[in-house]
């Protein structure tokens, strides 16, 4: 009997040990050499030594701030409109998809049967200068013919989000799925009913704002953008904001809002290729920083110090946004 | 982000594209170890020199002269870019690699792709066991110049007997002998050269000769610098008037200084590896600088009626690049490795693979073997440049260890890194 109890009290730390063995070999260890490989002094051609100094992580920081500050923006705005677009799709699926609810979703993965780097090129043929998208739209008038897409922010910022939808609108659907749609009509009996036409002037703002701040980075100025985004914010409000969606809907959702923003804003600070590809010498971003230094320098130490500068910038920023999410309404909302 | 290579045209990724995740898969041409080092131990034995006169011209006869003999078993493990070698029509074999097999003995494990780009190859294959001082898992590998040259530097190579290899002695182009990094013309045999010009689209910039277009606003914002500093920094340098094979200081500064200008005003659009193709291809970019292959293999096949691809090699000069086959310190199977570059070396053989490759051939005598098999190809000047080119092209020379960092880390720097 005892013997039982001890195996059962045993199981779940059984359980976690193919993960955390995992876990250990590729990441810990991996990350612990990169910590002291950014320690080091020398060069390739006299070899490095350890030598402790710490110096270079200020050095790294004085010296590369821009491209950190510009990695953080454009994932950040890509999480945001990655979120923008992601949500009222998980949620059309969740609610409205019907018998189409797999069709959809494959959907949604099926740019993943192709490789990150082929989607990313392909829209260099898209996107091009007079191509499928804006030769038409020159061609009336509506872009002047020096304009373009390719080589800017904007096409970066767009690729990243492009990239990563999946992974922000997957988490979503899993969370918006599971809502017991008998709750939500109780809440409408309950008056949580159409919100008119606050739920359209919600739309508007957050489209507007998201547009106005979308517009400045991208370099567009401030009102290209507000104007179409705070109608598709207002079209999509009216249908989706209503008492009952911000009281019951939204919070259900947080687990897969706070999972989404995470697998998205992550890699998205770490991506190089879409800056690479659809970037100019201007919008370069931290990957691309830490790969050059790493591979066209050889200089190890301040690449992988670098890189450690990313992954604890990361850290805090996910620790601050558990806070404000609330992790206990998380795993509250999630059981 | 996966697989770099699988459904691209071939050649897409032979140059340094994106270094991404390729390492894997090269493991798995590692296939069981067999046979010990048949190796011919005393690379500088003394005898060898004495021999070299004797087997000149007697390549595949495995002859008894004294000193070192060519190896006639045993295995060749061989690294090379992907597409860069003549491949059957199903695709599953290396009909140039057969013949070798049947004609030595020697079983050759060849790597197609093992090799993505240099840095990524030198990080993953090399630098962990020659630091160590221990062989790598290679015997023959293909790497570009300025690569070659930074393993002379670290003594990481292995010298080759060129008293086995009368073929590498005999019919390696003259522009080719005695490199900067290699002045004995016993370390690397190249293996393919291509060439870094003009690259644009005639119908949109009419005729280009003179490297001024790239520094010049008449095409601003539809024009791309590529991301190889050698090939960037040495158009700069060409047009000013001074030789990349003996750039100084000075001159490197002067020429990053007009690259960093033009990119600060906005005159590059992108600085970019291989992916120049598909802006040029999507009509982005109409001018760029360009290498020579990609435009012969990649841009005219797909042109478009409103297009005509053209490369051409600039007034000024151009830049002359190659890649080496060369053998790693220690590498357990040398004698194999010199075997396989006696055989490149028979004008008949470069032929068969200059028919499929395409780019620059570095052997005497293989154009003269494919004016009969195919003339087309065989007075193709991106093939074979004309000799009044050859007097145009430049190479650049082996940089030391501080230029080797601090001119990549100022390069780096000019193009927004």
């Amino acid at each position: 009997m005892r013997r039982a109890l001890h195996l059962r009290a045993a199981a779940p730390y059984l359980l976690l040990l193919p993960g955390l063995l995992w876990l250990v070999v590729f990441y810990v260890y991996p990350a612990f050499q990169m910590f002291l490989t950014s320690l080091w002094t020398g060069n390739l051609d006299t070899g490095y030594q350890q030598t402790w100094n710490w110096g270079i992580y200020q050095e790294a920081i004085t010296e590369y701030w821009p491209w950190l500050a510009r990695s953080i923006i454009y994932g950040g705005l890509a999480t945001i409109l990655a979120f923008a677009l992601g949500f009222p799709l998980a949620y059309a699926i969740a609610f409205r998809g019907g018998q189409y609810k797999n069709v959809l979703l494959f959907l949604v993965i099926a740019p993943f049967f192709t490789s990150f780097l082929l989607r990313t090129i392909s829209w260099k043929i898209i996107l091009a200068d007079s191509g499928l998208v804006l030769g038409p739209l020159k061609q009336i008038g509506i872009l002047p013919e020096e304009f373009r897409l390719l080589a800017t922010p904007a096409a970066v910022i767009a690729g990243i989000t492009y990239n990563f939808l999946p992974f922000m609108t997957l988490p979503l659907y899993v969370a918006l799925e599971k809502i017991d749609k008998r709750l939500i009509e109780a809440a409408e009996d309950l008056y949580a009913g159409p919100w008119r036409p606050q739920g359209t002037v919600a739309g508007l703002a957050i489209g507007g704002v998201l547009g106005l701040v979308v517009g400045l980075v991208m370099d567009y100025g401030p009102f290209a953008l507000s104007i179409p985004f705070g109608l598709a914010g207002a079209a999509i409000g009216t249908w989706l904001i209503s008492q009952a969606f911000i009281r019951v809907t939204l919070p259900l959702a947080l687990p897969g809002i706070f999972a989404g923003s995470l697998l998205t804003f992550i890699p998205a600070v770490g991506d190089f290729v879409n800056a690479e590809l659809l970037g100019n010498p201007q919008s370069l971003m931290i990957g691309n920083v830490i790969q050059a230094r790493y591979l066209q320098v050889t200089d190890y130490p301040t690449a992988s110090a670098l890189s450690f500068i990313l992954m604890l910038a990361i850290l805090i920023g996910l620790f601050i946004y558990a806070r404000i999410i609330g992790t206990e309404e998380l795993t509250g909302a999630s059981i | 982000m996966s697989d770099t290579r699988s459904p691209l045209p071939v050649d897409i990724t032979r140059r340094r594209f994106l270094q991404g995740t390729a390492l894997a898969g090269t493991a798995a041409f590692l296939a069981a170890c067999g046979t010990p080092p048949q190796s011919s131990g005393g690379a500088a034995s003394p005898s060898a020199a004495a021999s070299e006169s004797a087997s000149a011209g007697a390549s595949a006869s495995a002859s008894a002269s004294s000193g070192a003999t060519p190896a006639t078993s045993g295995e060749l493990r061989f690294a090379n870019w992907i597409g860069y070698i003549d491949i059957s029509d199903d695709k599953k074999s290396f009909p140039t690699i057969e013949k070798f097999q049947t004609e030595t003995g020697i079983t050759v494990q060849y790597a197609d792709g093992a090799v993505d780009d240099n840095e990524t190859f030198f990080t993953s294959d090399l630098q962990a066991p020659l630091q160590a001082g221990q062989p790598t898992e290679w015997d023959l590998v293909v790497l570009t110049d300025w690569m070659v040259a930074r393993l002379v530097r670290l003594k990481w190579l292995e010298t080759i007997d060129t008293s086995v290899t009368p073929n590498f002695v005999a019919n390696l182009n003259d522009n080719l002998k005695a490199r900067s990094f290699d002045p004995d013309t016993n370390l690397a045999a190249p293996w393919q050269s291509g060439m870094t010009g003009i690259g644009f689209d005639k119908k949109k910039t009419g005729d280009q000769k003179s490297l001024d277009v790239f520094f010049d606003k008449q095409f601003a914002d539809k024009l791309t610098y590529l991301s190889e500093m050698r090939d960037t920094v040495g158009l700069a340098a060409i047009r000013q008037g001074n030789k990349p094979e003996e750039l100084t200081q000075e001159q490197f500064d002067a020429a990053l200084a007009d690259v960093q200008k033009a990119v600060k005003e906005d005159i590059v659009r992108q600085v970019t590896g291989n992916s120049y193709v598909e802006d040029m291809a999507g009509g982005s970019v109409i001018i760029a600088m360009a290498w020579s292959g990609d435009v012969l293999t990649l841009l005219v096949p797909d042109q478009k009626p409103d297009q005509d691809f053209q490369w051409e090699l600039p007034t000024q000069g151009g830049m002359l690049w190659t890649d080496n086959m060369v053998i790693p310190k220690g590498a357990t199977n040398k004698a194999q490795a010199e075997r396989w570059i006696d055989f490149y070396y028979d004008p008949q053989n470069a032929a068969t693979i200059e028919a499929y490759v395409n780019y620059v051939c570095p052997v005497k005598g293989a154009k003269e073997v494919m004016l009969q098999s195919s003339p087309d190809l065989a007075n193709n000047p991106l093939i074979f440049p004309p000799d009044d080119w050859t007097s145009r092209l430049h190479i650049f020379r082996a940089t030391t260890a501080d230029e080797d960092k601090s001119w990549a880390e100022a390069f780096t720097k000019a193009m927004g890194l």
